[in-house]
């Protein structure tokens, strides 16, 4: 028996051990069996380290499996955790995009409504424009039309706006402006239409009324709401206005016509004197086209020479001499006749020939001073005036020095009318046009002084030279103490602030003796004499007429 | 029958009712909003969804403080804790109350009434039984 039947026989159990019935066997069969069954036990011993094998590897594989699935779960969750990560961004790109979309968008419909804003309103008032009323006018004339109904057209302008504004600046007129759109509004119905048609023109569309007469109560109550004073910053300003009035289908059948004819009765309610209202009347419009024919005339009438100069005498109270004169623009019509400043003046302004008509007096006055003292007559200044657009015109030192150069003339002979209104606008640009006008060597006068908004500081400041009493305090002077009191104060102030006194449109001698009472340097009037033409003035001085 | 959006805006009515009235309360309020709504859309979209929040309530109160320009989310609603408090508490309470409203209303107008409804239920940990008691 190897070792090796040994080892698996004392595996297997005792050799002579009884079998499992309890017989003792034989020694060879013993033997026989015993290597059977060694061998058997043999392959089962082999067969149970086969299985202990095969255990353990597939403990292996299982924990391998495990380790890979808590790997593959590990993976897994971080992909979804990634997957949660992408989608909040892109969420959040979403969300942003979005509302910046939606941002834009409301830009976008603020920009359209503001240019619809800007098409159809006035950005002044906020009053509805001129294009607005157009289509408020169409439709409200159709619906009229289809009804058999009346509407109403109110033109209105306000009395001396270009005075605020000339005096106390553009962002003052246009405070006053904003208040005066306010009331209008305050006193019209629902249903009517307040528009600015720019500057200071306004129309008021009436589309419902029974009759002619409820347009009129309407520009009553339009009159009355302006008549209380605007309080503007430290001002209170009092401005009136001038109305026309047309009527559908009366005085016009379109919106054209109607505009027109409240327009031209807005000019005859001017010409009557101011802040009241005018129906449109069929004869206005011959004044409209006079009106017309003066401004084309106007174009032609420098081209023709048709202005002449007249010159009004200023006297010195004291001695009695003749010191200087005013030059007035007339204008020789060939058809008209003679024609005050008045009459063509304003026309002028509005159509802007006032400033080649202003060159000519400025050039004409100069060679006239220089033509009398070449004459031997004795020096004297001359007077022109200024008006608004033409001292605030760039080139108007220029022009000056041109024309006193082209003349000849030396400057201390020529004096400026300005009046407070052109003074008092746009102090900054006033100030530098009057020192360069100061430099050139000639004199400054305020005309029309106390008739407009000074303000006193600025008057010690700007180079002035002359104050020129209003001649409607003149004029009441003697009869009024309230006037008495202001020629007073105005001759003080200018003595104070050492400046010449001149009392305009002196007619008594009694105002003559109450002027030269109170000191007043030099007055012009009809006392003294009338506007005169050259020759006649220098037949004046030839004499040395004395008062 | 109510209508999505109004049983929304008494989740926020009721909510408003229960807490106390205060800044403190108020931001409270917000950082539990905030946490649920920046898990969906992020901080840049909740941060865009405060802003235009704030930016359309201010016309009814003016003083409502913008988003913090801080990039800490710490600091995201102290600009609107320190401008709550300087109002009397039902002020503050209004405009809280509309800032929650209208900033719900962007985003259920973005995400629909059902996903905003939720998102609020689990921000203030909110019942459906609760509000539909409440509603």
């Amino acid at each position: 028996m190897s070792n090796q039947d040994k080892d698996a026989a004392s595996d297997a159990g005792e050799p002579d051990a009884p079998d499992q019935a309890g017989t003792r066997r034989e020694p060879s069969i013993a033997a026989a069996d015993e290597a059977v069954l060694s061998r058997e036990k043999s392959a089962a011993v082999r067969e149970n380290a086969a299985h202990a094998r095969e255990g353990e590897a597939r403990i292996r594989e299982a924990s391998a499996t495990l380790r890979e699935w808590d790997l593959r779960s590990d993976e897994t969750q971080a992909a979804s955790d990634d997957r949660i990560s992408r989608l909040q961004q892109a969420n959040e790109h979403l969300v942003i995009a979005t509302l910046e979309a939606s941002v834009m968008a409301e830009e976008i419909q603020a920009a359209k409504d503001k240019l619809e804003y800007l098409v159809h309103y006035d950005t002044l008032t906020g009053l509805p424009n001129r294009a607005l009323l157009q289509d408020r006018l169409g439709q409200a004339i159709e619906l009229a039309r289809r009804q058999g109904r009346q509407l109403a057209l109110m033109f209105m302008d306000l009395d001396q706006f270009k005075h605020v504004n000339d005096s106390l600046g553009h962002p003052m007129g246009d405070q006053l402006l904003q208040s005066v759109a306010q009331r209008l509004v305050g006193c019209v119905r629902q249903s009517d239409t307040v528009s600015r048609q720019g500057g200071d023109e306004f129309v008021l569309l009436l589309p419902y009324i029974e009759h002619a007469e409820d347009a009129a109560l309407s520009a009553q109550k339009v009159l009355a709401a302006l008549a209380p004073p605007h309080h503007l910053d430290e001002h209170d300003l009092h401005i009136g206005a001038s109305i026309g009035i047309s009527i559908y289908p009366n005085d016009g059948r379109d919106a054209e016509t109607l505009i027109k004819c409240a327009d031209t009765a807005m000019y005859d309610a001017k010409e009557s004197g101011r802040n009241t209202y005018k129906f449109f009347e069929p004869r206005m419009n011959a004044q409209a086209v006079q009106r017309q024919s003066i401004e084309a005339s106007l174009r032609l009438a420098l081209e023709r020479q048709e202005f002449v100069l007249h010159y009004q005498p200023k006297i010195d109270l004291q001695r009695g001499t003749t010191t200087g004169v005013e030059a007035l623009i007339r204008w020789q019509h060939p058809q008209r006749g003679l024609l005050a400043p008045a009459q063509f003046v304003p026309i002028a302004e509005d159509c802007g020939l006032i400033l080649p008509i202003g060159r000519w007096v400025l050039r004409e006055a100069c060679n006239q001073a220089q033509a009398w003292l070449q004459a031997g007559l004795p020096p004297i200044t001359i007077s022109v005036n200024a008006s608004t657009p033409e001292f605030h015109a760039v080139d108007y030192p220029e022009n000056v020095g041109a024309a006193l150069e082209a003349a000849h003339l030396e400057p201390r002979y020529l004096e400026l009318d300005l009046t407070e209104s052109v003074l008092m606008r746009d102090v900054a640009s006033t100030e530098s046009v009057l020192h360069a006008l100061a430099d050139l060597g000639v004199k400054l006068a305020v005309d029309d002084f106390g008739t407009g908004y000074s303000s006193l500081s600025y008057l010690r400041k700007y180079p002035i030279d002359t104050l020129k009493i209003d001649q409607s305090f003149v004029n009441r002077m003697l009869g009024n103490a309230d006037d008495a009191a202001i020629v007073s104060a105005v001759i003080s102030l200018a003595k104070s602030l050492r400046l010449r006194v001149i009392a305009e449109g002196v007619e008594t001698f009694e105002q003559v003796q109450f002027l030269r009472a109170r000191h007043c340097d030099e007055a012009q009037g009809y006392y003294f004499g009338r506007p005169v033409a050259a020759e006649a003035l220098a037949t004046l001085l030839q004499a040395g007429t004395a008062h | 029958m109510e209508t999505p959006d109004q049983v929304r805006h008494h989740i926020i009515d009721s909510l408003m009712a229960r807490h106390p009235e205060g800044a403190d309360a108020a931001i409270v309020l917000w950082e539990k909003l905030a946490t649920e709504v920046i898990s969906v859309v992020g901080e840049g979209g909740f941060d865009s969804l405060y802003a235009r929040s704030v930016f359309l309530s201010q016309p009814r109160f003016p003083w409502l403080a913008a988003g913090s320009s801080s990039p800490q989310a710490a600091h995201r609603f102290a600009p609107l804790k320190t401008s709550l408090a300087a109002q009397t508490p039902v002020q503050a309470s209004e405009a809280n109350r509309l800032l929650l409203t209208t900033f719900t209303d962007i985003v259920a107008s973005l995400i629909g009434e059902t996903l905003t409804t939720g998102i609020l239920r689990s921000a203030w940990a909110m019942s459906q039984r609760t509000r539909t008691a409440r509603s």
